[in-house]
């Protein structure tokens, strides 16, 4: 029992694992809320309104969730999925996955910035698709946690492929906004030579392009970069704003000040001098040559690489700093260490070679290396003498070779040809490439091996050669047969080999290992080379390569050049240093769907080639030769982008981030945590609108599923509250509710019934009336299943009072005009016509499935799914799983509306604390804080902190201006503005203000207090001040946002805002709560299950418990019911419950006793009993008390009830089928009605569990008698939930379903002895007349009597005499009471399992306050001025908690216990005789006074 | 070359001529060799499957057996042949008494609509059909039961939409595709098959529809001959074509016109008008 662990795991964020989580802290227990998405809130934060209330969802759900966020005892875990569970009840380990989010909650402030700049946009999931969102968002805009997430799939191939891992994708989704200097930016931040390879890459990335394997060709990635550098050379205006704009990537600067060596100014070498120089190394390069750029300046020809363009690029890592050294060759690079702290070598592979054949050493024979060089640099004309009118022979067959011959082409040769080994088809040339070359008239001559140089008198005549089959390398040695008989002569003047070239390795002076003499030795990770401190990277390393994998290998040097600075000052120096490095991104991968998607969804263009000057023109000049292509193909290439990664990692959310939270280095994790017990509360998906093909969703644009309604219709959703159709944004009029999509229906397998569809549609048609008063709402339904508390009263008013049309019916199919876009919508009705009727919208209501996530959850940590994929649950445990200590509640149990879900989470929430109940405050956070300091004589000296909020505050509001203005102001001492205000740095700031300044009040001027007004307030407490000296302004939301494009009006009134803040906190007092001890003891009154299971519950959680019933027997009604549907034997585990209770130490179970008495207030009530039979007065002090009182079946008054025998009520036969089941089984036909005093005028409610009952004892009678003949009259069949099933059970059973309407009940005579039932049957459309042996009547659920109690408790009762809780939906077991709440049919009508769940949750509720030892009380709340209260009672009655009383000196008198400060009676007081505390009515005077600039 | 059997069944020797000629000349353009079933009988649908199971099922095992002899993929034009076929294959398999995968049986108009077809039909169009406004009409057996057809969309079929998209045919979203026609009771409730047949008509003609396109020689002759039910429908009767036939128009066949003259209501017309004939 000791290693019990005081946390609980909840897993699943919606108003299930809020509430639970929230019961859980508040009983000192520490909660780790898992929820697999980026934000709480679940579904009901997607509903617009909630029935039978029509309170608007996100209005209810949002204080509840800005109280879990920020519960100091909650943990929030987001993005997160449960792995696993081991251990045992009591202590286990929950493995998470935490998926990576990208973005630090931590830091992020949800200001937005970075959404406004990402430029990929997505369908948005909240919005039911229906609208779109960035990829990087916030779930909705009230999300907790109040933070951005980035959604990736992966690395985009693209940039997965690339050595650089230039993020292509990024700079192409640029390009399509013409945003090409974001693009730019995009691209300097892997690259600095993106102009070179914008032009010379052998582009990686468009091989790996996924359009590749779809049959298409990839986009133009290097044409498009290409274009983005042009672009910026020619506006380097623009490039610096964006620079200037946005935030500048901090470098991560180990070893700053230690000086480097570079030798070579080629691209890895510039690279690396690039990167390191802006990690504040001091570099300095070594170049041999007069010209920088290595092999990318005098390597490549300038008709393929402009030299302006590059030098530019050249000159820029240049201006940073860099020293660079001209015609300085390195002779020995270990004697730069003397200098230097690291070298780093990257000196190219210049040395060119020659075959080793007779007359390779002739004057005219040269080396393509240098001979480019020679081009380059010296420029033409001198090497022009030489060549002009020349024959010139290349030999080899690769890029060189070409780029060779075509620069002698373009000098002037007269001839000019290339020969090499390989056949045409596998030169290493590119094909293109080659026939570029031959379009210039350079003759190629492929497959042959070269015999000599021939010469006459010492000068070239020809090359010697002869025809092979070459078939490749074998261990770098050619293979080939030569072909006899094919010997020849290539006539020419002039030989170039370019047959390869490789590094001169004579700077390494011997002392620097070597690869075999050819190439520098390095550890490939590092590129260390065998002397500590030098480093090698690029051609010297790998021979010829490309200008990408140089840049490459630039970068990787100063990383590991940065490693090794670092590493050095430890004491053990580490060679080769060790890299720290981000583990990859797995590439994203499109599946089949997906990859159609985004083909549709792209641009239909194909590939664009650009063109090329024409071969005759270009071959005069070095001018380039080929063309850039234009803006408008450069946009429609960029739009021909699939977006594999999704997020394109563009970096501009880096960029526009001031909080610094975007980390895309964030990866998954994976966490173990121990916890006590487990709560699962996945939720529910709603099925596919597509399960009934017939209704055409997804074809027909106007039909829509009930969650996209819901959206349609929200303010906050994608029509911003409007009700307009897909197809053509029209208002509807006609709007068909089709009921039962994917619900009671076993043609689809979901035979089970949804539970809230029916309500959920009256709502929505309700709210659709509301929003345009000419709609029309049909709602076709089977059976409406309103039988919820106050739903049947909800349905009725729908028909009567907003006339919307119920038509009972299953609708066959939906057709769509094709011109209008209206629906027919095919039924028949219950005459049999077959009809058909034109709507505007037709709206799915589709039912609800667990989602395939939690499914594979469940089974992945071992909990029983039902064939649903619901959790199993058993009737008599309804929150526990068959894994014990893991619990269960909300839709993920079974179907289910808010109110019990609520309810079962709190119901769950006592089971778990249970559980571990010895473990409870071992690990939940408690703060101390300061004493407070005593202000209150003090002048107010107030700080005013101005809030930027990144731009979006700053972006429209003159910050600085404001707050110097808030200086000028009475009283002000001090002022500050900040970027975030409520960043923790910040927080800090304030601290430190207020103590140099003594400041005695705070005022920030930033957003709404609603979210941040706790946070500051704590703020405060930590240093010491009262925090009701504290106000806020709201200059965001009510200023910035809603006058975005007027910035001067925008700061004047953002001044005026806080000038009324300041007049306010001027006149603001400290306030003092006081503490009120707990007695910490529960009372439960009513014996029956509900109060059994909240006393057992409370005894478990362990705290005392006196359980009183009026009864001398514990059990109530459940000693009525014999069996259940599910078919347990209710009075077994009804004894086995009340031993377990009375024989529990902490239970006290006093018997036929009565409530007289009751007094007190939360945490601290005494009530008085009057106990026989002794009849002795008893008083018992508690901390809650929570009434069960029940209810009782009544006594029908017609059908012949009470005057003749055979009629009996459900009950009765339950008790008869259960006591003398062998007369029950001779009985030839039963007849059953229902609704019997239900749903009618003088209780128009339903009685909720009769349908059930009557099916269950439908089919114990046909189980004892098969040959039974059953008919059951009824109105609604209400086999709500997973019980359907039975219906359908009873069905196929023979029992007869025949409904009857209210204005035709079944009549029942008795005619001599005969009982005779005769009702009208809706199917045969004929009256039917029975003579059955035994007539069974549902008679209604009434609450027993209460009256009394809920007087002397002062709580509400319905009309109908059932309790009334606090609020329907959020507070289904409390009464506006604090302290008092309620469960069991008292509240209503309800099953076995829902009663136990209720009570439950009735126990965890009250445990909140009995885990506390004291509370506090006061603070805001409404005082009397005693002398001016005429005791006219007006408080008395309009307060909604009904604290005020005249107290005994004839004058009101308000308990600061149990006033909740809501003002009620402050403006209702004719007297003004009560002022609110904290909203004086003389602030709110300064307040105003202030506004209209009065002083 | 691609070889097939191919089992026209009574319509297409019979009522249903202008189908078997399309369809052999379509084939013959696109390369397969279509072998005719040699001593195929009756399958059973006309009556036989709601008299005598027994019968019902040997009817179409003779032709079953006869195709697996052939070895090669069944093709079939009349989706009551193939209804009949794909029950009766589907019931040996069941009952094991024919292993999986024994004989491929394929329904004319989706063997047709195959992406390798699609390809190879937009390569060798002579005439493109743009402006031909087009509805389909898939009716029952030829997408219905799923389970038998295979076919996934069923309420909804698009696969001959995008055949004939294929062809530049304006192919019009319909809600009628897989109404009844009520073939079924063409002969004993002539009222009820005009009824629908009238409907499905009216609502060709509210589509703008230039022409109706069936696979089925059934639909085909029950829509053709049974439009002239309503008043106002006269005059403004809507040909019914084949697939095949708008394939051989689209595919430049020579024999188009001969096929295009056995319909009831002239095609001719609306063909012309549209600058396709």
């Amino acid at each position: 029992m000791e290693n019990k662990v005081g946390a609980v795991m909840v897993v699943g964020g919606g108003i299930a694992g809020i509430q639970a989580s929230l019961d859980l802290a508040e009983s000192g227990y520490y909660v780790y809320l898992v929820e697999s998405s980026p934000a709480i809130g679940g579904v009901m934060a997607q509903l617009d309104k909630t029935f039978p209330t029509n309170d608007c969802a996100m209005c209810i759900v949002s204080p509840k969730l800005v109280e879990a966020g920020r519960h100091l005892n909650i943990g929030i875990l987001t993005a997160t999925d449960v792995e696993g569970i081991s251990g045992e009840p009591g202590n286990f380990t929950v493995r998470l996955r935490k998926h990576a989010r990208f973005v630090d909650t931590a830091k992020c402030t949800g200001c937005g910035d970075c959404a406004t700049v990402c430029p990929i946009i997505r369908p948005d999931e909240f919005n039911a698709l229906l609208s779109t969102r960035k990829a990087i968002y916030k779930r909705y805009p009230q999300a907790i946690p109040n933070a951005f997430a980035i959604e990736k799939r992966g690395e985009a191939p693209c940039r997965n492929a690339c050595p650089i891992e230039q993020r292509a994708m990024g700079y192409v989704a640029l390009i399509r906004d013409k945003r090409f200097a974001e693009a730019y930016r995009t691209i300097k931040e892997d690259n600095p030579f993106p102009s070179v390879c914008g032009r010379v890459c052998n582009h990686r990335c468009e091989e790996a392009c996924t359009r590749n394997e779809l049959g298409s060709e990839p986009v133009n990635i290097m044409h498009l970069k290409r274009f983005v550098t042009d672009w910026a050379f020619a506006h380097p205006e623009e490039i610096q704003k964006v620079y200037a704009a946005g935030v500048q990537k901090a470098l991560a600067a180990g070893g700053a000040g230690k000086k480097v060596a570079i030798v070579g100014a080629g691209p890895a070498g510039l690279t690396a001098a690039d990167d390191l120089i802006r990690k504040g190394c001091p570099v300095t390069v070594f170049e041999a040559q007069p010209a920088p750029g290595g092999m990318m300046r005098v390597g490549i020809p300038e008709y393929r690489m402009p030299y302006d363009l590059l030098q530019r690029e050249i000159d820029e890592i240049i201006s940073r700093g860099v020293e660079l050294k001209l015609n300085h060759p390195v002779e020995d690079v270990t004697g730069l260490l003397k200098d230097f702290d690291a070298v780093f070598v990257a000196a190219g592979a210049h040395l060119g070679i020659k075959l080793p054949i007779p007359g390779n050493d002739l004057p005219e024979v040269r080396i393509a290396t240098d001979f480019l060089r020679e081009v380059s640099l010296t420029g033409s004309s001198d090497v022009q003498s030489k060549i002009a009118g020349k024959r010139v022979l290349v030999i080899g067959g690769g890029n060189v070779a070409v780029d060779a011959a075509m620069s002698s082409v373009r000098m002037g040769a007269g001839w000019v040809g290339m020969s090499c080994l390989e056949s045409r088809e596998k030169m290493p040339a590119h094909d293109w490439e080659v026939r570029d070359a031959q379009d210039e008239g350079i003759d190629v001559y492929p497959s042959r091996s070269f015999k000599e140089v021939t010469s006459h008198d010492g000068h070239v005549t020809g090359v010697r050669t002869v025809d092979v089959n070459f078939r490749g390398f074998i261990d770098g040695r050619p293979d080939f047969d030569e072909i006899p008989g094919t010997e020849t002569v290539i006539p020419c003047d002039l030989v170039i080999f370019a047959i390869g070239q490789k590094p001169d390795l004579t700077l390494l002076n011997n002392k620097v290992e070597t690869v075999r003499g050819r190439t520098v030795a390095v550890d490939k990770d590092t590129l260390a080379t065998s002397v500590p401190g030098i480093f090698a990277g690029g051609d010297v390393v790998t021979g010829t390569t490309f200008v990408v994998d140089a840049i490459a290998a630039g970068h990787k040097a100063a990383r590991a050049i940065e490693a090794y600075f670092t590493q050095e000052d430890k004491e053990t120096r580490i060679w080769p240093p060790v890299l720290e490095s981000c583990e990859k991104l797995p590439e994203a991968k499109l599946d089949p769907d997906q990859a159609k998607q985004s083909m549709e969804a792209a641009s239909q263009a194909p590939r664009f080639v650009p063109e090329k000057r024409e071969a005759q023109v270009r071959k005069r000049d070095f001018s380039e030769v080929e063309a850039s292509l234009t803006e408008e193909e450069v946009i429609e290439a960029a739009n021909r982008c699939l977006e594999c990664g999704i997020c394109s990692e563009c970096l501009q959310c880096v960029f526009a981030c001031l909080a610094g939270a975007i980390n895309h280095d964030d990866r998954e994790k994976m966490v173990d945590i121990q916890v006590g017990a487990v709560i699962l509360t996945p939720g529910f998906k709603t099925v596919e609108g597509n399960i009934r093909p017939e209704f055409g969703y997804g074809v027909y644009p106007n039909v829509v599923t009930s969650l996209e309604f819901e959206r349609m219709l929200s303010a906050s959703g994608p029509y911003a509250g409007v009700v307009q159709r897909p197809s053509d944004a029209g208002h509807p009029r006609k709007i068909a509710f089709i009921q039962c999509v994917g619900s009671r229906d076993t043609s689809c397998g979901q035979d089970y019934c949804s539970s809230v569809c029916c309500m959920y549609a009256t709502k929505e048609a309700i709210i659709a009336k509301e929003h345009a008063g000419f709609v029309e709402p049909t709602i076709f339904y089977m059976d409406i299943r309103a039988y919820g508390k106050g739903f049947d009263a909800y349905y009725e008013r729908a028909k009567s009072e907003y006339g919307v049309r119920f038509v009972r019916c299953m609708v066959s199919r939906v057709r769509e005009n094709f011109k209008t876009k209206n629906l027919v919508v095919a039924y028949l009705d219950e005459e049999g016509n077959i009809l058909e009727e034109e709507f505007d919208l037709v709206v799915l209501s589709v039912g609800l499935v667990p989602s395939r996530e939690a499914v594979e959850m469940a089974k992945r940590i071992g909990v029983e799914v039902d064939v649903h994929g619901f959790c199993k649950t058993k009737p008599f445990e309804p929150t526990s799983t068959s894994k014990p200590g893991v619990y269960v509640c909300g839709v993920f149990q079974g179907p289910k509306d808010i109110p019990e879900t609520v309810s079962q989470a709190s119901g769950a929430v006592a089971e778990a604390a249970g559980l571990i109940a010895s473990a409870r405050g071992s690990l939940a956070v408690k703060k101390t804080y300061p004493d407070e300091l005593d202000v209150a004589a003090e002048e107010p000296r107030i700080g005013v902190f101005v809030c930027h909020c990144g731009i979006n505050i700053g972006g429209v509001i003159n910050v600085p201006e404001v707050k110097e203005y808030a200086r000028s102001l009475p009283q002000v001492a001090y002022v500050d503005e900040n970027l975030y205000t409520c960043s923790q740095d910040t927080q800090e700031k304030i601290k430190t203000a207020v103590r140099e300044n003594n400041l005695n009040r705070v005022i920030v001027a930033s957003c709404s207090p609603r979210t941040h007004e706790p946070m500051f307030r704590e703020t405060m407490r930590e240093i010491g001040l009262n925090k009701y000296l504290f106000d806020m302004a709201n200059i965001r939301d009510q200023c910035s946002w809603v006058h975005m494009q007027q910035k001067e009006e925008a700061t004047a009134k953002a001044k005026g805002l806080v000038r009324m803040a300041v007049a306010n906190v001027s006149l603001m007092r400290p306030l003092h709560e006081q503490p009120v001890a707990v007695v910490q003891r529960g009372l439960v009154v009513g014996g029956g299950l509900a109060g059994l299971t909240a006393a057992w519950n409370l005894a478990q959680q362990g705290w005392q418990v006196c359980l009183v019933e009026k009864e001398d027997r514990l059990g109530g009604s459940l000693w009525d019911l014999h069996y259940n549907l599910e078919g347990d034997d209710v009075q077994a585990a009804l004894r086995e419950l009340i031993a377990r209770v009375t024989g529990h130490p902490a239970i006290e179970v006093i018997l036929s006793a009565l409530v007289t008495d009751f007094s007190g207030v939360k945490g601290n009530f005494t009530t008085g009993l009057l106990v026989a039979p002794a009849m002795y007065h008893r008083k018992i002090e508690h901390g809650i008390v929570i009434l069960t009182t029940g209810a009782q079946e009544s006594k029908p008054t017609e059908y012949l009830y009470g005057e003749d025998a055979r009629v009996l009520t459900q009950l009765e036969i339950e008790g008869r089928l259960a006591r003398t089941a062998e007369d029950m089984a001779a009985l030839k036909q039963v007849v059953m009605i229902q609704c019997v005093g239900s749903r009618d005028t003088e209780r128009p409610y339903c009685s909720r569990t009769c349908c059930s009952m009557a099916v269950k004892n439908a089919l114990k009678l046909k189980a004892l008698n098969p040959a039974c003949e059953i008919y059951l009259l009824y109105r609604d069949m209400r086999t709500y939930g997973l019980m359907e099933s039975y219906y359908t059970r009873a069905r196929k059973a023979g029992i007869i379903f025949a409904r009857y309407e209210p204005e035709e009940k079944p009549r029942v005579i008795n005619e001599a002895g005969t009982m005779t039932v005769t009702f009208s049957d809706l199917v045969l459309r004929e009256q039917r007349v029975l003579k059955p042996d035994l007539l069974v009547l549902a008679a209604a659920t009434i609450p027993r009597d209460n009256r009394e109690l809920a007087s002397l408790l002062k709580v509400s009762r319905t009309a109908e005499g059932f309790f009334l809780e606090a609020h329907m939906k959020l507070r289904p077991v409390d009464f506006a009471s604090d302290g008092i709440y309620l469960a069991g049919a008292g509240h209503g009508p309800k099953l076995i399992s829902e009663t136990i769940s209720q009570a439950s949750a009735a126990a965890a509720r009250a445990g909140t306050i009995l885990s506390k030892e004291k509370l506090l009380a006061g603070g805001v709340v409404a005082v009397v001025e005693g002398d001016r209260c005429a005791a006219c009672l007006t408080c008395v009655r309009v307060c909604p908690y009904e604290v005020p009383v005249i107290n005994a000196q004839g004058e009101a008198e308000i308990d600061i216990i149990k006033c909740k400060g809501c003002g009620s009676c402050v403006a209702e007081c004719p007297a003004r005789a009560i002022d609110l505390l904290h909203f004086r009515d003389s602030q709110l005077v300064a307040k105003s006074r202030a506004l209209i600039g009065m002083a | 070359m691609r070889e097939v059997s191919y089992y026209p069944g009574c319509s297409l020797h019979g009522t249903a001529r202008e189908y078997d000629e399309s369809f052999r000349g379509v084939a013959k353009l696109l390369d397969i060799g279509l072998h005719e079933l040699e001593g195929w009988t009756c399958c059973g649908a006309s009556s036989a499957h709601s008299l005598d199971e027994e019968l019902a099922r040997a009817l179409a095992g003779r032709n079953l057996a006869l195709a697996r002899r052939a070895g090669r993929e069944l093709l079939v034009p009349c989706v009551a042949c193939y209804s009949r076929f794909k029950t009766t294959a589907t019931q040996e398999q069941e009952e094991a008494s024919m292993p999986e995968g024994a004989l491929a049986i394929s329904y004319a108009l989706d063997y047709f609509c195959r992406e390798e077809f699609r390809k190879e039909i937009t390569g060798k169009l002579v005439k493109s059909l743009a402006g031909l406004k087009v509805v389909c009409y898939y009716g029952c057996l030829g997408v219905r039961p799923p389970k038998l057809t295979g076919v996934k969309q069923y309420e909804h079929p698009v696969h001959m939409d995008r055949l004939l998209g294929g062809l530049g045919c304006e192919m019009i979203p319909w809600s009628y595709k897989t109404d009844c026609c009520g073939a079924g009771l063409m002969m004993t409730r002539t009222d009820v098959v005009q009824k629908l047949v009238g409907r499905l008509a009216a609502m060709a003609r509210e589509a703008d529809a230039d022409v109706i396109v069936t696979g089925c020689p059934l639909c085909q002759a029950n829509l053709d001959t049974r439009q002239d039910g309503s008043e106002e429908a006269i005059g403004r009767a809507i040909p019914v074509l084949y697939f095949t036939e708008l394939l051989g128009l689209a595919l430049g066949h020579q024999e188009v016109k001969k096929w295009l003259g056995r319909h009831i209501i002239d095609p001719a017309p609306v063909l012309s008008y549209r600058g396709l004939l």
